[in-house]
């Protein structure tokens, strides 16, 4: 049985508003392709496991991972689909290779959301017999939590703003991003208001992409490559599905998960231990709560700490170096891809984006209006 | 007192999802085929030999990734059927199919893998058998639009 698990190679698409050249299949090859080439790893004999993350209403197939069952190995073998956030695949594949059944795992996480419509897909996450029928989606509930964040810790229209403009500045330096530029406060704020106190650039948009990573064993990991990057620690917990059972100014289900995830790697302080973190701001709002559930900053801080500049690349501890899921990375890849970005940090890959000296990183993923699902993974060199 | 009966609340409600799903690569070359020159192709697997239909980018048994394309004969064997009663429903209409009719999964010739669609034939089990060759018949070029609708179904060839 192998006491680490090892992230030893990671492979993503560029993302793009719209892929009308590729199903599901190609473009998840994409990323296979290239991440066994990178590892000089072949199917099937090498990989012994495979996980998928994509979601049936999102893709609009019943088990939505029958489409990309023969490029990633999955035919007449194991293959299982994880249908939340791409972080939890890397959680649900560290499980069984810690469980000493499988030794190398290949995990790909798929969307396209330009096949389908966000808000009636993600209407559907609403309970039927309860509140969907008022129309609610992911944005108006994300813009409850905003209000509700700002007004409890007195957090700024204009402190949210400032994570686009970073996160877009941050974007110019990462070849996958859909969107990235130097813009101002002014024009996050002069974008078209979507659901108050949210506007357009506060927004994640819609993009398509997939991205693959391979874990393996520390013994397999040792003779896959010489930058292997260790999982530390992780953790994961489910916050009440109900808006009204939670103070959405607060995130019980972040907080938990990432003291999980702290406690596996030995770590007492994430402010001192982490070199940068990469977050799922869907919304601009949360990196910046999500910065406080997983105990970077005192709760209500966080907006001073985007405004200091202590987020930025170079600052004391960088937030989204990859420019997020503001510059554009699909639902459900998201977390999979803040997990390729860590390792690319942490491997001294990150190009232009590079955190110096990095050692420590923290990836989070969520699944679910208003971060109902959380996952943290604590990744280090 | 006679206390009434609450009838349980259930709520109905119809989850109507818009999708566009991109055909990819593969399918795109052979619809196009199908749409444009009443044509089918295939890919052969470079190391197995199976040729796969619908066309896709890897072999799913060998992973290796598939290049070549054959065409396939428009004629084939019948290897499996139904008599449908139901009348099931097309998504991109949302017009039933009539009952009762055929489905039935043929084999071309040159094909490894199957193709399922309508067998243009009495509902009768005496007028259908596993075995029987059929041909596949297209719609007219002009009403031909590029998905597996401009295959109207097969005709069973007499003998
Ligand atoms: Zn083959």
């Amino acid at each position: 049985m192998s006491d680490r698990v090892a992230i030893v190679g990671v492979a993503q698409t560029r993302f793009a508003p719209k892929r009308p050249d590729v199903n599901y299949g190609e473009m998840a090859y994409e990323t296979i392709s290239q991440v066994l080439r990178q590892t000089n790893l072949a199917l099937p004999d090498d990989i012994d496991n495979a996980i998928s993350c994509s979601h049936d209403i999102w893709d609009g197939q019943t088990i939505s991972n029958i489409s990309i069952t023969d490029v990633i190995g999955g035919h007449l073998r194991t293959e299982e689909k994880m249908a939340l956030d791409g972080s939890t695949a890397v959680y649900y594949g560290a499980v069984g290779i810690l469980s000493g059944e499988y030794s190398c795992t290949l995990l790909m996480a798929h969307t396209k959301m330009s096949q389908t419509n966000r808000n009636i897909v993600n209407n559907v996450a609403f309970d039927p017999i309860y509140s969907r029928m008022l129309g609610f989606d992911y944005t108006s509930a994300a813009a409850l939590q905003a209000r509700r964040y700002m007004y409890k810790y007195g957090i700024t229209r204009a402190q949210i703003a400032e994570v686009v403009v970073k996160n877009l500045s941050n974007a110019r330096f990462n070849p996958s991003a859909h969107q990235s530029g130097e813009i101002s406060i002014a024009d996050v704020l002069s974008s078209p208001v979507v659901a108050a106190p949210i506007h357009r650039l506060d927004i994640a948009p819609d993009t398509d992409g997939a991205v693959a990573v391979i874990l393996a064993s520390e013994e397999r990991a040792k003779s896959i490559t010489d930058k292997p990057v260790w999982l530390l620690g992780m953790g994961t917990s489910y916050d009440a599905h109900y808006l009204g059972d939670r103070d959405l100014a607060d995130c019980r289900a972040l907080q938990q998960a990432a003291e999980r995830a702290y406690r596996m790697a030995g770590i007492r302080n994430p402010r001192r231990s982490a070199d940068l973190a990469e977050v799922g701001d869907e919304f601009s709002y949360q990196e910046l709560l999500w910065m406080e559930g997983l105990g970077l900053c005192d709760k209500g801080d966080a907006g001073r700490l985007v405004e200091s500049g202590a987020t930025a690349i170079g600052g004391k501890l960088p937030v989204n170096p990859s420019g997020g899921l503001l510059s554009g990375v699909p639902i459900n890849v998201a977390g999979l891809n803040r997990v390729a970005e860590a390792v690319l940090q942490l491997r001294g890959e990150a190009g232009e984006r590079q955190v110096k000296g990095a050692k420590i990183a923290i990836a989070q993923g969520h699944s679910g209006f208003c971060g109902q699902h959380q996952c943290v993974l604590v990744l280090g060199n | 007192m006679a206390t009434k009966i609450q009838e349980p609340i259930s709520i109905p409600m119809t989850v109507s999802v818009p999708y566009r799903f991109a055909a990819g690569s593969y399918l795109t070359k052979c619809l196009i085929g199908l749409r444009d020159h009443g044509t089918l192709f295939a890919v052969e697997c470079p190391k197995c030999k199976r040729v796969q239909l619908p066309p896709r980018i890897v072999c799913a048994t060998c992973h290796v990734r598939n290049e070549r394309w054959v065409e396939l004969g428009l004629e084939g064997t019948l290897v499996a059927f139904t008599i449908m009663y139901l009348p099931l429903t097309d998504p991109t209409t949302g017009k039933p199919h009539n009952p009762p009719f055929v489905y039935g999964t043929v084999r071309l010739d040159g094909a490894t893998s199957v193709l399922d669609h309508f067998i243009n034939v009495e509902p009768d089990l005496e007028k259908i058998r596993v075995g029987m060759r059929c041909r596949m018949i297209l719609r007219p070029q002009a009403e031909r639009i590029g998905d597996l609708s401009d295959i109207l179904y097969f005709d069973p060839i007499p003998g």
